[in-house]
């Protein structure tokens, strides 16, 4: 079903993030080597790097696309304690004959005193914000108050949370019956520190965000965190990549009494899939446009491609090498039982048998 | 080493090569599975490599630890450190070069027998081997062999010595004099060469670490701490070392020696080895006693040692190998991230690459791209994915879009084809939104106070639901009908009612008309080849010769099913009576059949009136029949109960059959919120509910919200001219949702907008038409704002007030002539249009101005130099189209 293929990367060290624009023809890699590349989809399909430059004076973490609506847009993150904010400029040079194209630092945001982990764009119907969270535990909240002014942004919110936060979420939801939403992670690795997932909610009332949730199950240190594309639905998908791979479902309950909104929505929280197949950490996560696929990777060097059938119960569909050679041979054999489906802890066994299956054969 | 515990090396030479030690020596070449190299005996290390066992070597007992010689001559030369404190030098397989025979078999003693604990190869002096050994009081624990000395007469007297007491014949191979000696009355743990000097050794010593200094033996640099196991140099960054105690990892800084930088977490259980990636900076692996896990630091930046306090990233993980407790693990010297495993037991080996944590990122037309390491892979959902997995409703989505699926308002029911054609869930909506127009009308001419009553509600147009028809039934009447086409007396009570019979009509049984006639609805069964639902329906009405004909004719057609003739014998003998073993048989027996049809027809046959529970709730059975089931068979009084119940059931489970009874009302968005979170097709939603009440339904939040997403999606695609072409359906079903003006001109001095096209302003109430202007602007007359009646500006080349239609200027020359007429009638009215420079903020008549920037660069208006049509990218463009068209 899936077919891997190699692009030619050129980075000089390893790529921590990469991230697709809204239209997923343009893309930016960013790397331990200080840099950030932008990459163009060309009509044959073929990505060309049109730009490349040296953005932080550290590993840069995390680079995200605003909404296009708000121009040619990217945000980055990185350990040297700043996220920054670029904008692509055309028409001022030749580069774009030479397929170069010329991007600006339009604002560096210094607020953080330790590593920047984390950097991500609201969705666009609430205008132009964005959201870092840092090593230190803080989640930050900015604005642009002036789309067309990219270098004011003024900081709009603090929050402290004392565990260090790795990954962040904008709730995508666009409708009206759903408050603006973030998701907060944290790898702090003491897991006595139970809730390593807070939710924030935005309160009209105070106009500030205040915890709505905090997902006491997830304990150990998570890496990454998603909200699905809301699409229409009337709750929230949330995945979380921590030593497995977790999916929540978060169903606001109506209020009653509209006036009532002081304090934030109350959220029922259910766990739809748990899934240990990476067998250890899993480290990213990321869904589809329509919040029906999910990929995974983790420590078993695997992608992994997770579906929901009409049932609401999620199974692997597809196992991806990390180096995009096929799964063959007895590791696929080991992938068979876990596609199989059925409940998940049958699913785990299966697989785990399966894997026995594989050593069986040297010995 | 000893015995039970393995422990690996690999070749710093041969990259396929590798020496696994437990009890014995033994080489391995690593090679592809199944390449004409590879023997049968080759043991698979994984899913691409095996290992072919070259040779072994068992000469040298009680081994300790070993060391592999790191020049490329001899090749295959190892220094084996034993129980008894003594170093002897060994090879595997077979070579002949002089210098490694006569370096075979030599043996290196301490004074005292000791064990010893590790040995370390200076790595630029290859002949100076360094020993650690176990305390003695009167001996030195860190002893510095020349492995190309020869003995000399008094040192062969000690030897003499020492062959008596251990028993060795050998003498000519024993050396019994260190080059140096250090760390006396101490016991040292691990060695490591620093590679900053060739003269430098580290050393775990007894509670300390210390760097002895060869050209200066008397001083050596030390630290006292526990961490004293495992030293080992960062290849990487050569004044980073790591060191263990228990289950503590201690990194230091050569630097500033006197405290660990950093301490890793402890981990439960005692370490047992600790490498450096030496392909990869800053990883290191380290392995805890009974484990099947290693444990990877991830240390994303060198630690500067200048009173930085950024605290180095450190990301844990671990990886799994295999499933058996692991015994030892070797790094791969050139290949990256790779290593060997070898179990505790057994020597079970692994092949095993190490993965960078992997990013990826959903493209918004599922293409996913993931970052390992340094690449890059993108993966496209491949076309040749058959039927085996069901397409993403992404994807459908999209290929729905570009068919025009919804857009087909005329034959609606044709939308489920351009959908697919293969959703039953898609095609009963469709075929449920598409009689209602043809419905209200047919009831226009039979019902009229249904019609009526729709009329007061205002909901003429809009499909309510059969639920809500039922609702408002009255006037039922209850006809006892016999069986026709047998001569039994019983007789079934159906009921009857106009409302009833508009509900079958929705249900596709009966065509039009007030008498129920399902002929023609049977025949279409018949000619789709769906015997069994056929047969039922005849059966529903009473017509149990007719259903066995259909049976017959099910198990005569091609590719039939032969059990329908058994089915229409065991029909052929209903029977009434109570208690006669047929009924026994049949209530027994048809829950073992397959199809849902042939299961509720038994159901049927063997229920009392009223009482056909096993009809209505049989869920495999379509929704339509069963409503059409209920409205022949159920009261007034269980009617509605049951269609309350079939309705909430439905909007559970977000089936869209449902809206047949529940109608593009309130309940029908209730309905497709729970499709829409099941399946997450807002298209659907989206097309299927503009087609409610404008007030109503199109108006509900949901329903907005639901619409909205579906135009952000054909956005993310970039179906911008799909998204056109529903925004241009959605006006026309729902007027309210057209866009406002985007842009207009306004005048300068009063703000209002000089041109009147834009009907969503109606709020300005006056009729700009009594000024003459229009939309259009060929038509406008006047030369003045139609709100303050101020002059409009000047166009900047012919100095005449907007609004003047533009006379054809002078200056144009032949170039004009030479145009076609059909293009300058196109131009024609596009000359009089309004334009102006963004930047300068001078403008005038679009024609004037497209001609003046033919021949000029700048504005035509004095004294100002901005280059106004280079600042369009557009304008550029139209330039090239035109010097290609000329």
């Amino acid at each position: 079903m899936f077919v891997a293929r190699s692009i030619a990367a050129d980075h000089k060290d390893l790529i921590h993030d990469v991230s697709y624009d809204f239209h997923g023809r343009r893309m930016a890699t960013c790397s331990s080597d200080q840099s950030v590349k932008v990459w163009d989809k060309s009509d044959n399909g073929e990505w060309n790097c049109t730009a490349s430059w040296k953005t932080h004076s550290g590993s840069v973490w995390r680079v995200t696309w605003a909404h296009p609506e708000f121009g040619q847009v990217l945000a980055s993150c990185s350990f040297d304690r700043t996220a920054a904010v670029w904008e692509e400029i055309v028409g001022e040079s030749n580069d774009k004959q030479r397929g170069l194209s010329h991007w600006i630092k339009r604002t560096t945001l210094v607020d953080s005193r330790t590593s920047v982990t984390d950097v991500k764009f609201a969705p666009k119907h609430m205008g132009l914000m964005l959201t870092t969270c840092s090593a230190d535990g803080v989640m930050r909240v900015y604005e642009a108050p002036d789309v067309m002014n990219l270098s004011q942004w003024s900081l709009q919110q603090e929050i402290s949370s004392k565990l260090s936060c790795s990954c962040i979420s904008w709730s995508p939801s666009s409708s009206r019956a759903h408050a603006p939403m973030i998701a907060v992670g944290s790898d702090d690795s003491n897991t006595a520190y139970s809730g390593k997932v807070h939710i924030y909610e935005y309160i009209e009332n105070t106009r500030k965000y205040a915890k709505a949730e905090n997902l006491m199950t997830v304990t150990d240190p998570v890496h990454d965190i998603a909200f699905a594309p809301n699409l229409g639905r009337s709750f929230h998908v949330l995945a979380i990549a921590t030593k497995d791979v977790r999916i929540f479902k978060l169903i606001p309950l109506r209020k009653e009494s509209a006036a009532g909104s002081s304090g934030p929505t109350k959220l029922q929280v259910q766990i739809l899939a748990q899934f240990d197949n990476h067998n250890s950490q899993v480290w990213r996560v990321s869904w589809n446009i329509s919040s029906t696929l999910l990929a995974s990777s983790g420590d078993d060097g695997c992608v992994r491609l997770w579906k929901a059938n009409y049932m609401d119960n999620w199974k692997c569909t597809a196992i991806l090498r990390g180096d995009g050679s096929p799964v063959t041979g007895s590791s696929s054999q080991a992938a068979v039982p876990s596609t199989a489906g059925g409940p998940q802890h049958v699913l785990l066994q299966a697989s785990s048998a399966g894997r026995k299956k594989a050593q069986l054969i040297p010995g | 080493m000893s015995g039970s515990k393995p422990d690996i090396l690999w070749s710093p030479h041969h990259a396929d090569r590798y020496v696994i030690c437990d009890s014995e020596l033994g080489l391995y070449r690593i090679g592809p599975v199944g390449s004409g190299e590879t023997k049968a005996g080759a043991l698979p290390l994984s899913v691409e490599t095996a290992a072919t066992l070259l040779a072994i070597n068992s000469d040298t007992p009680y081994m300790k630890c070993v060391a592999w010689y790191p020049k490329h001559e001899p090749e295959c030369l190892l220094a084996v450190g034993q129980a008894n404190g003594r170093v002897v030098l060994t090879s595997l397989g077979q070579s002949h070069n002089s210098k490694c025979k006569e370096l075979m078999g030599k043996e290196f003693v301490p004074k005292h027998a000791r064990q010893c604990n590790t040995l370390a190869w200076n790595p630029v002096d290859s002949n100076w081997l360094a020993a650690g050994l176990d305390k003695h009081r009167a001996d030195f624990s860190v002893l510095i062999w020349d492995i190309s000395s020869k003995f000399s007469p008094e040192a062969s007297v000690a030897a003499e010595k020492i062959r008596l007491s251990s028993g060795d014949t050998d003498s000519g191979l024993v050396v019994t004099k260190p080059l140096y000696e250090l760390g006396q009355n101490d016991a040292c743990l691990s060695l490591c060469w620093l590679p900053r000097d060739q003269k430098l050794l580290l050393a775990g010593m007894h509670r300390n670490l210390a760097i002895f200094d060869l050209r200066n033996t008397s001083q050596k640099t030390f630290v006292n701490t526990k961490a004293i196991q495992g030293v080992t140099v960062d290849p990487h960054f050569p004044d980073r070392v790591a060191s263990f105690f228990e289950g503590q990892v201690a990194i230091w800084d050569l630097r500033k020696f006197e405290k660990p930088v950093l301490t890793l977490t402890e981990q439960p259980k005692p370490l047992t080895k600790v490498a450096w990636c030496p392909t990869r900076m800053g990883l290191l692996a380290t392995l805890t006693r009974d484990s099947n896990i290693i444990r990877l630091y991830d240390m994303q930046h060198t630690p500067t040692p200048i009173g930085d306090e950024t605290e180095p990233t450190i990301i844990e993980r671990s990886v799994q190998p295999s499933n058996s407790l692991i015994g030892s693990f070797a790094w791969h010297p050139t290949s990256q991230n790779r290593m060997v495993v070898v179990s505790a037991a057994n020597r079970v080996m692994t092949d095993f690459t190490v993965f960078e944590r992997i990013s990826l990122a959903w493209s918004s037309t599922t293409s996913l791209m993931w970052a390992c390491g340094r690449h890059l892979y993108e993966c496209a959902e491949g076309v040749g994915g058959e039927g085996t997995v069901e397409k993403d409703i992404a994807t459908k989505m999209r290929q729905r879009a570009q068919s025009r699926y919804g857009h087909d308002t005329v034959q609606v029911w044709k939308n489920h084809l351009l959908a697919g054609g293969d959703d039953p869930q898609l095609k009963s909506l469709w075929y449920t939104l598409v009689p209602f127009p043809m419905q209200v009308s047919l009831m226009k001419q039979y019902t009229e106070d249904v019609e009526q009553k729709q009329q007061g509600s205002k909901q003429a147009l809009v499909y309510s639901g059969i639920k809500n028809i039922v609702k408002s039934s009255s006037g039922t009447t209850e006809n006892r009908r016999c069986w026709s086409g047998s001569d039994r007396q019983t007789d079934v009570p159906r009921f009857h009612s106009e409302e009833r019979s508009l509900a079958l009509r929705l249900c596709g049984w009966i065509n039009r008309g007030p008498d129920i006639n399902v002929e023609p609805f049977l025949r279409s069964l018949e000619g789709e080849g769906e015997w069994e639902r056929a047969a039922a329906v005849a059966l529903f009405n009473l017509d149990i010769r007719r259903a066995i004909q259909i049976l017959n004719k099910g198990a005569s057609a091609e590719r039939g099913d032969l059990n329908l003739n058994v089915v229409a014998m065991a029909l052929s003998g209903y029977t009434d009576e109570k208690s006669s073993l047929w009924r026994e048989m049949c209530s027994s027996l048809r829950l073992q059949l397959k199809n849902p049809y042939l299961c509720v027809m038994f159901a049927f046959l063997t229920s009392e009136p009223g009482t056909y529970d096993g009809v209505l709730y049989e869920s495999s059975v379509a929704v339509t029949d069963r409503v059409a089931f209920a409205c022949m068979f159920l009261n007034d009084a269980q009617l509605p109960r049951y269609m309350e119940k079939l309705t909430s059931e439905m909007k559970e489970v977000g089936n869209l059959e449902g809206i047949l009874l529940t109608g593009l009302t309130k309940d029908g968005v209730d309905l497709m919120e729970s499709y829409v979170d099941r399946t997450g097709d807002v298209q659907t939603a989206s097309f299927c509910m503009l087609k409610g009440s404008p007030g109503e339904v199109v108006k509900d939040p949901r329903v907005q919200c639901w619409i909205e997403n579906y135009r952000n999606l054909l956005d993310a695609w970039r179906f911008w001219h799909k998204r056109a072409e529903f925004d241009i359906h959605r006006s026309k079903l729902d007027p309210s949702s057209k866009p406002l003006a985007q842009v207009f001109v306004s005048c300068n001095f009063c703000g209002k907008s000089i041109s009147y096209s834009c009907s969503a302003m109606p709020h300005q109430g006056r009729g700009f038409s009594q000024y003459g202007v229009s939309g259009s602007p060929t038509k406008s007359k006047v030369t003045s704002c139609p709100g303050c009646r101020k002059p409009l500006p000047r166009c900047a080349l012919c100095l005449m007030n907007m609004g003047t239609p533009v006379s054809n200027c002078p200056g144009t020359g032949k170039s004009d002539e030479k145009v076609d007429l059909t293009r300058e009638n196109k131009l024609a009215q596009f000359n009089n249009w309004f334009t102006w420079c963004h930047n300068c903020r001078h403008g005038g008549h679009a024609g004037h101005i497209l001609s003046w920037f033919r021949d000029h660069t700048e504005c035509p208006v004095s004294a100002c130099t901005c280059k106004c049509m280079q600042l369009d990218t557009t304008g550029n463009l139209v330039f090239l189209s035109r010097s290609q068209s000329d």
